[in-house]
């Protein structure tokens, strides 16, 4: 998008972050919609065969997350790695042996989430640290006020498809419109921080749980229908929320892949136009040392 | 199950003080920043009955909110308590006294326990009482459908019609699953669910504290998520909150298939859960 905006006055901040293990209690299960206990692999460590551009389904994991789980271990410090973190933002592993490797954020989700090439991907492992250049809070559209931005660098605002329209709507463009019946656990929340989970993408579960959404990929630019995530994670009717895919498979209830969102208004403040490029996978989001 | 009794275990609870961080503010959805008022502890002038916009508050609940320090124990006290159970002040002013379980709300979940109003003055945080907690694992009384955090003696104060198959509910409003917030995705046997509403939401004009609700589409039987063809009913047990995603809390009782159930949109002519009659419960057990 070739916008005017504030990007030529944001700063980037240093955070340092530390791929965080796997997490589980010792009772282990949870539960699926249809009852059923299951114990799956998903969230923290650094899942390996999920990168921006495939499937946000179909895998046998729970809240997977691509790439590096990324967290700070002193909880004010985490705060500001996940509030400030931005997708595109770049990331340097700076211990273990990938040092040196690179990589972007491509979401929240309690952790920072990482993606970066695969032959990289697989020399991290949990304890190894990465710098994280942050930039992107605080981003203002100068011709779109209405329209909250967040959680988006400068290097994915410019890389996005779409613009000012004639009419002085923000075209955006999307591969899917999520409902608002969708929305699950997320609700309510910060919107700097984790996702909102989608329901109906149980992939392989009853007809009666979908809405359509099985098909979205990691990575995707969704458009979320009557949400209002400018100050928090809530319905409002007639307002639109522009979110980035960045989790995928959930089999726990109420819970699904998940947006982290990017920019809020009032629908009519949008273009929404779907189409099927509108993912990560085609900007390139690999950035300059320091840069965004 | 039919035959299964349910059980009566004695918890300890404390009297909650409600917090708030280093910052007093929040946001409210429209983005103005806001002092919290009545988001835990323990709440005076609210009653079962008011409107849940009628005052300045932010998940205020009508009485006194219970907690316990260890989480585990805290965890146990949130998915036991049920509606209904009855509450026996053990230190304090109040010593002797006795309240009546409400519901319970999420994240932090809190026990809402109703007492008299004089009773609630005498109230301190930090108090201890006795709950008696009932209700849990008891057997719907119509086939698949699931109840949960409500005592059977609570069950029948609410005017539901249990003929054979089939349940019959007078409910305030029916919402449709999309207006429910925080709590979607949780287990409903420890959190409620905030209604995404506040008060130009025309179907939800009138809803009092103490009202019945139906939620369509949700299936609160264990997380609360989206199912079509699904129906949920519970009770308001709190008021309603500036924050976005937020708003007036429903504790679940029933979920099912919605053909077993038959709802009544009572609207204006709904009487929820009175004082009184909750009270009611603490003098028989509950």
């Amino acid at each position: 998008m070739n916008l005017t905006s504030n990007v030529d006055h944001l700063l980037t901040q240093v955070l340092a972050g530390e791929v965080w293990p796997p997490l589980a209690d010792r009772h282990g299960y949870r539960i699926d919609p249809d009852g059923r206990p299951f114990f799956l692999p998903g969230m923290g460590g650094v899942t390996l065969e999920v990168h921006v551009g495939d499937p946000a389904t179909g895998y046998a994991g729970d809240h997977v997350e691509p790439g590096l789980s990324v967290r700070h271990r002193e909880p004010g410090a985490n705060y500001a790695l996940q509030y400030l973190s931005c997708i595109g933002n770049r990331v340097e592993v700076t211990s273990g042996p990938a040092k040196g490797a690179a990589g972007f954020v491509i979401g929240q989700h309690a952790y920072v989430l990482v993606d970066m090439d695969g032959k990289d991907m697989c020399q991290v492992t949990v304890g190894d640290q990465v710098s994280i250049f942050a930039v992107g809070q605080g981003l203002v559209l100068g011709d779109h006020r209405e329209v909250v931005v967040k959680n988006c660098s400068p290097a994915l605002l410019a890389a996005l498809p779409g613009g000012t329209t004639s009419t002085g709507q923000l075209e955006v463009h999307v591969s899917a419109v999520v409902p608002p019946e969708a929305i699950g656990a997320g609700a309510g929340m910060a919107s700097e921080y984790a996702n909102t989970d989608l329901m109906g993408a149980y992939q392989g579960l009853g007809e009666d749980l979908s809405l359509g959404l099985e098909s979205l990929r990691v990575g995707d630019l969704v458009a979320l229908s009557d949400q209002d995530h400018r100050f928090g994670r809530g319905y409002r009717e007639g307002w639109t929320t522009i979110g980035v895919i960045s989790t995928a498979s959930c089999f726990l209830y109420g819970h699904g892949p998940g947006p982290s969102s990017i920019m809020s208004g009032p629908a009519s403040a949008f273009k929404i136009v779907v189409d099927d490029a509108a993912n990560l996978i085609s900007f390139n989001l690999e950035q300059p040392r320091g840069r965004s | 199950m039919s035959e299964t009794k349910v059980v009566t275990v004695n918890l300890l609870a404390y009297l909650d003080q409600g917090e708030v961080g280093n910052d007093p503010y929040r946001v409210d959805r429209d983005g103005r920043p806001y002092v919290s008022v009545g988001d835990g502890g323990t709440v005076l002038g609210l009653r079962l009955g008011d409107n849940v916009f009628d005052h300045v508050g932010d998940h205020a609940a009508p009485g006194a909110c219970l907690v316990h320090p260890n989480d585990d124990a805290h965890h146990a006290l949130a998915g036991l308590a049920c509606l209904g159970n009855r509450v026996t002040v053990r230190t304090g002013d109040a010593v002797g006294q006795v309240g009546v379980v409400l519901g319970k709300r999420g994240g932090g979940g809190r026990v809402i326990a109703v007492f008299p109003q004089e009773v609630l003055t005498r109230l301190r945080p930090g108090d201890q009482v006795a709950l008696a907690s009932c209700g849990q694992g008891a057997a719907a009384p119509v086939a698949g459908v699931t109840q949960m955090n409500v005592s059977p003696a609570a069950l029948s104060l609410l005017g539901l019609n249990l003929p054979g198959d089939h349940l019959t509910a007078g409910v305030r409003a029916m919402l449709p699953s999309r207006l429910v917030g925080n709590g979607i995705g949780r287990p409903m046997a420890m959190w409620d669910v905030d209604l995404q509403v506040d008060a130009a939401t025309e179907v939800t004009r009138s809803l009092c504290l103490g009202d019945l609700v139906a939620i369509s589409d949700l299936d609160a039987r264990t997380n609360a998520g989206y199912r079509r063809g699904f129906m949920s009913v519970g009770i308001v047990v709190h008021g309603a909150s500036p924050q976005p995603g937020h708003g007036p809390g429903v504790t679940i009782i029933l979920s099912g298939p919605a053909e077993r159930f038959s709802i009544r949109l009572e609207g204006d002519s709904h009487h929820g859960l009175s004082e009184e009659r909750l009270l009611s419960l603490g003098k028989t057990g509950g």
